[in-house]
């Protein structure tokens, strides 16, 4: 029997597959159901009748059991009754659908427009959903020219009501369509809103502390087909046809969601998520929404600035470069190249990156370049090059017959769009989740299973899942034998990692590991996710990519290694070659490797630096110092950072919204954003300044855009060939695009693109055979007395870029330390108390807070705080260390 | 609040009846239950519950706000629940419901009286719909009432209440 049902919808035949909603069905041919309630994204409910539509079905000969025909031959069609909800009824062969051609649906959803606004304010001229909403544009279409009802009946209720400190509610305005309610259960996971008392008295709430406590809340204002939900950031920000709609990317995180700034006058008035089903589907995190305000801060650098004395003096483009050339030129004539040296920060984009590299290594020649500072210290990884996830992989999409393997990550504070992502392939598509971590995080309550172990045994978790693949007879070994070598040193090696051994140092029983080792390798589909609390180490890295080509979860769609890297351009940081022992493109440096960030961050280890978009003096004191020691310290920045007060030259940089480019996300998907707004004072694009600086000492480049440097790049990166901007900005099928946005919450029209994965070794056929590798795993730290300090990432970091947003300055935690409600009490601690907490000399004391999703004998204290001081415990690049506590 | 040892032993008899991963299911009984003692929630008490399922307090929230049997705030020795939906509508329920607040001394939309014996607040069906107008006190059901019954009903209750020293 076909999959396929063929039915006529106001006269017009379509063909859709089974078990399709009539509103979807309608939608293929262009005839928009209205509806409120319903929402591509969810479960439909049926609960606003907007959509209601007369519904028959071929009559049925009870004798014969055939269609029963009329005189002219043709199938006699019986009515329902009473109207059907296009957004809950399914098709069926032969179905007639009447929308508009049937005078009693017109009426009956114009009757259900009329219950809608019986104690609706309208209130339009002042509703900020004014002119890109549903309920304005349906009640036009569909609605009663006045009402009925008495006003003395209308419900009243408060016009401005915080659910939180980020979302403001106008009940008023609301139809009760629980969008909001479900978007917080079924996509979010964060069921924080509901629906309270019944009938005309129904309301939305937030109970939660703090309210409408949730990452996400503000797509609940995307996905209101009303004004009832506004943001505190953008409510009056500006009327929505005023806007321009620029396709941007978010610069907060690896995912790299893509996003819509709306600007207006030459200002970001909000942040919109931007349709793309393999990155962000429709949403963006609260982070990504309200995080923008960097850009137009009146703190921003305007001018290159010189340091004359004590002071730093504005000067001209000119006078700065030129600086730059005669003392970069005079370090590198009396010392040598190598006394020169970059760093570079990952938010730069590629275009940015490739010219920096390009200055150090082709004009400077030098190969003390790197990114490693801050964040991105604290994890590495090279194998998206051999098994990164392949190409064509949506994680929006797996489910039944796929696991998911996640080490280390804490997807809702790392890569919250991930999160919904994976969390979704669990709840509602049933794939096996695994989730590994060193203590409790919010991804377990979605999952399948949970694998709790000691901090700093993730490397040997990962081996001894690779032991229990190889000893249960469970490698694919057709697959591995023809695409990987060294498999029989890699059996060897793994001996000393029996379930048994690895049980004992990962605090996991046998049979848990043997049985997750089994669900990964059985599956269809085995994706691995790892991140910060791993671990930043080569043998859990090793360990990973073999475990993936042992079980041949390489190299096709859904398949691979993905690594949950900090930053938006992490990624590309890597494939640039950032690194002083890499080129771009993953080619090591043959000879006379360079120096990494923290030799370059001591005392004596170069005389001269470049330090971009990157604020090491603030992570630690030893970095300050060697900073001081320079003979001369240059700074490309946005804000006159800690770092940029020390420099000798100051050079004010684009921020993202003010320029275009390219950001590699950690699926290793190119994709480019627009310039939305004008940047302040006489800032310049990284890429250009590194030109500039280039062009001083001697170089004749003649990069005239990003989307030119980008074009050396296809030609220079193999990874990158084919990526130019016109590939790149291509918008992708225009029937996503014209989906109208009553069924998605989106108004604007913009540019959907998809962007280009580059594809990975492993997915070559006729690539050389991949080296399986072993790396003996560190030793495990011995067993000293003390807490066990966790220095985590969270969303609301205290990071520059973060602070200038004043709507969620109240999410960024002041330092404190984490600690399980029984270590507490053998502290004799409880929440504010105050406790010193040191490490071989170093103390630091802070507040303590009981949270109950610390395990025994782990505290966790976030890095990136203010003060950093979980920096100072488990030092810039680290991640836990053992520490002792006391009350004080 | 924190449960008292009883409430915790009976709390413990009542997820007992439902498999460990549907604690959801018994939250009627774990709200009925907190409410035992004073006849209605505090946050504390719904915190509770919330924790002792697993759940979100929204989630409670939401449903004690759909189901009139759960209060958030003091009410009165005796509930006088009126049924006002529409066939008791139909019915002088609404009328009634008016008359009835006028004779317990409060306003159109009920209340507590002063002496905090009644709470007199407005339902939806309480499955008496034919002999309407309806009226749930506590848990007895009064039906096909009359101005005249109230009194009778509201003296004994009175009575009731002093005998047993309120
Ligand atoms: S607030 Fe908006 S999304 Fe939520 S129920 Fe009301 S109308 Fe629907
Ligand atoms: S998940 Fe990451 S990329 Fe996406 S909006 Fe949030 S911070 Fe930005
Ligand atoms: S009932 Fe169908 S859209 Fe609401
Ligand atoms: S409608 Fe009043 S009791 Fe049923």
């Amino acid at each position: 029997m076909s999959d396929n049902v063929t039915l006529t919808i106001d006269g017009v035949q379509v063909t859709v597959p089974k078990g399709t909603l009539i509103v979807e069905a309608a939608k293929q041919i262009e005839n928009e159901i209205p509806v409120f309630c319903y929402h591509g994204k969810m479960d439909p409910v049926g609960m606003c009748r907007m959509c209601l539509v007369e519904v028959g079905q071929p009559a049925i000969d009870r004798g014969t059991g055939k269609p029963e025909l009329d005189e002219d031959g043709n199938p006699v069609v019986r009515f329902f009754p009473k109207p059907m909800t296009a957004c809950t009824t399914t098709v069926s062969e032969g179905m007639v659908v009447k929308v508009d051609t049937s005078e009693a649906a017109v009426d009956d959803r114009k009757a259900v427009l009329e219950f809608l606004l019986t104690s609706h304010p309208l209130d339009c001229p002042v509703c900020d959903k004014g002119g890109e909403c549903p309920l304005q544009d349906l009640t036009i279409r569909h609605g009663p020219g006045n009402s009925r009802f008495d006003y003395e009946d209308k419900q009243h209720f408060p016009k401005r009501y915080p659910l939180g400190d980020l979302i403001v509610l106008d009940m008023e305005r609301c139809i009760i369509c629980a969008r909001c309610v479900r978007f917080q259960q079924e996509i979010a996971f964060d069921p924080v809103l509901a629906i309270e008392n019944r009938g005309r008295r129904a309301h939305i709430v937030s109970y939660s502390k703090p309210g409408f406590d949730s990452h996400y809340s503000g797509n609940t204002t995307d996905v209101c087909p009303v004004g009832a939900l506004t943001t505190r950031d953008f409510r009056f920000g500006a009327r929505a046809w005023e806007m321009t709609n620029v396709p941007s990317l978010c610069n907060h995180c690896g995912v790299g969601c893509n996003t819509v700034l709306g600007t207006r006058a030459g200002t970001i008035r909000r942040i919109m998520p931007r349709q793309n089903e393999a990155v962000n589907e429709l949403w963006i995190c609260d982070k990504g929404r309200f995080g923008h305000h960097f850009n137009g801060s009146p703190d921003r650098l305007t001018t290159p600035l010189i340091r004359k004395g004590e002071e730093l003096v504005e000067a001209t483009w000119d006078e700065a470069l030129s600086l730059i050339g005669e003392k970069f030129g005079a370090i590198k004539s009396a010392n040598g190249a190598d006394s020169l040296g970059g760093i570079a920060g990952a938010r730069l984009t590629n275009e940015d990156l490739y010219v920096f590299q390009k200055l150090f290594r082709e004009i400077i020649g030098t190969n003390n370049i790197d990114h490693r500072v801050g964040l991105s210290a604290a994890l590495e990884d090279e194998t998206a090059f051999t098994v990164g996830v392949g190409v064509g992989t949506d994680l929006g999409s797996v489910g039944k017959g796929t696991t998911i393997l996640n080490i280390g990550a804490d997807l809702d504070q790392d890569a919250p769009i991930l999160y919904l992502r994976v969390a979704g392939a669990s709840v509602k598509r049933g794939a096996h989740v695994i989730n590994a971590g060193g203590r409790r995080t919010k991804l377990d309550a979605q999952v399948q299973t949970t694998l709790r172990y000691n901090y700093g045994s993730a490397a040997r978790l990962a081996l001894g899942l690779l032991a229990s693949v190889v000893s249960q007879g469970l490698v694919a070994k057709e697959w591995a034998d023809s695409r990987t070598s060294g498999m029989a040193d890699l059996e060897k090696a793994l001996k000393n990692f029996g379930a048994d051994k690895v049980a004992e140092a990962t605090g996991l029983t046998t049979n848990a590991i043997d049985a997750a080792a089994k669900a990964f390798a059985e599956a269809e589909n085995g994706i691995i996710i790892f991140g910060l609390e791993a671990g930043n180490d080569p043998a859990l890295r090793a360990a990973l990519e073999a475990l993936a080509l042992a079980t041949g979860h390489a190299g096709k769609p859904n398949n691979g290694v993905i690594a949950v890297l900090p930053h938006a351009n992490s990624r590309g940081a890597i494939d640039m070659g950032i690194l002083p022992d890499r080129l771009p493109g993953y080619k090591p440096v043959e000879s006379n490797a360079g120096l990494s960030a923290v030799e370059m961050l001591t005392a004596g280890g170069v005389k001269g630096l470049l330090i971009a978009a990157a604020d090491p003096a603030v992570e630690s004191e030893s970095y300050k110092q060697a900073l001081q020691q320079l003979d001369f310290l240059v700074v490309q920045e946005l804000f006159l950072t800690e770092t940029a007060q020390m420099a000798d030259v100051v050079l004010p940089a684009k921020g993202n919204a003010e320029r275009d480019g390219s950001y590699t996300n950690l699926e290793r998907r190119v994709q480019t954003f627009d310039m939305g707004v004008p940047a302040p004072g006489k800032a310049w694009a990284d890429w250009l300044i590194f030109t500039g600086i280039a062009g001083q000492l001697g170089a004749d480049w003649a990069y005239a855009s990003a989307d030119g440097v980008m074009a050396e790049i296809t030609q220079r990166v193999p990874l990158y060939a084919g990526m130019d901007f016109k590939n790149l900005t291509a918008p992708i099928s225009l029937q996503r695009k014209t989906e109208h946005y009553i069924y998605e919450g989106m108004s604007f029209t913009t540019d959907i693109r998809e962007g280009i994965q580059w594809a990975t070794v492993a997915e070559s056929d006729s690539a050389p055979k991949i080296p399986l590798r072993f790396i003996e795993p560190a030793k495990a730290s011995s067993q000293e007395q003390g807490l066990t300090l966790v220095a985590p990432r969270m969303l609301y970091d205290g990071g520059r870029l973060l602070a200038e947003a004043d709507v969620v300055n109240a999410h960024i935690l002041e330092p404190q330390l984490m600690l399980s409600r029984s270590d507490a009490q053998k502290l004799g601690v409880s929440t504010g108390d105050s406790v010193t907490v040191s490490q071989n000399g170093t103390a630091i004391t802070v507040p303590v807070y009981i949270e109950r999703t610390v395990s025994e004998g782990v505290a966790l204290l976030p890095r990136n705080l203010a003060g950093r001081p979980a920096e100072k415990l488990v030092g810039p690049n680290g991640l836990y260390s053992t520490v002792k506590v006391e009350k004080s | 609040m924190g449960w008292t040892e009883k409430e915790q032993q009976d709390l413990e008899k009542i997820l007992k009846k439902y498999p460990a991963d549907r604690k959801l299911s018994a939250v009627l009984p774990a709200l009925y239950l907190a409410q035992r003692e004073k006849n209605w929630l505090d946050d504390d008490d719904i915190e509770a519950v919330a924790e002792a399922l697993g759940i979100e307090t929204t989630h409670v929230h939401s449903i004690i706000g759909f189901y009139t049997l759960f209060r958030k705030e003091p009410v009165g020795k005796y509930m006088m629940e009126v049924c006002t939906d529409l066939p008791c509508a139909l019915r002088g329920a609404e009328d009634f419901f008016k008359r009835l607040c006028e004779r317990m001394g409060l306003g159109p939309k009920g209340g507590t009286t002063e002496d905090n014996l009644f709470t007199v607040e407005e339902v939806v069906c309480i499955a008496a719909c034919d002999k309407a107008p309806c009226m749930q006190i506590n848990l007895e059901f009064f039906e096909s009432l009359t101005d005249e019954q109230i009194d009778e009903v509201v003296a004994g209750l009175r009575a009731q209440a002093s005998n047993n020293g309120a």
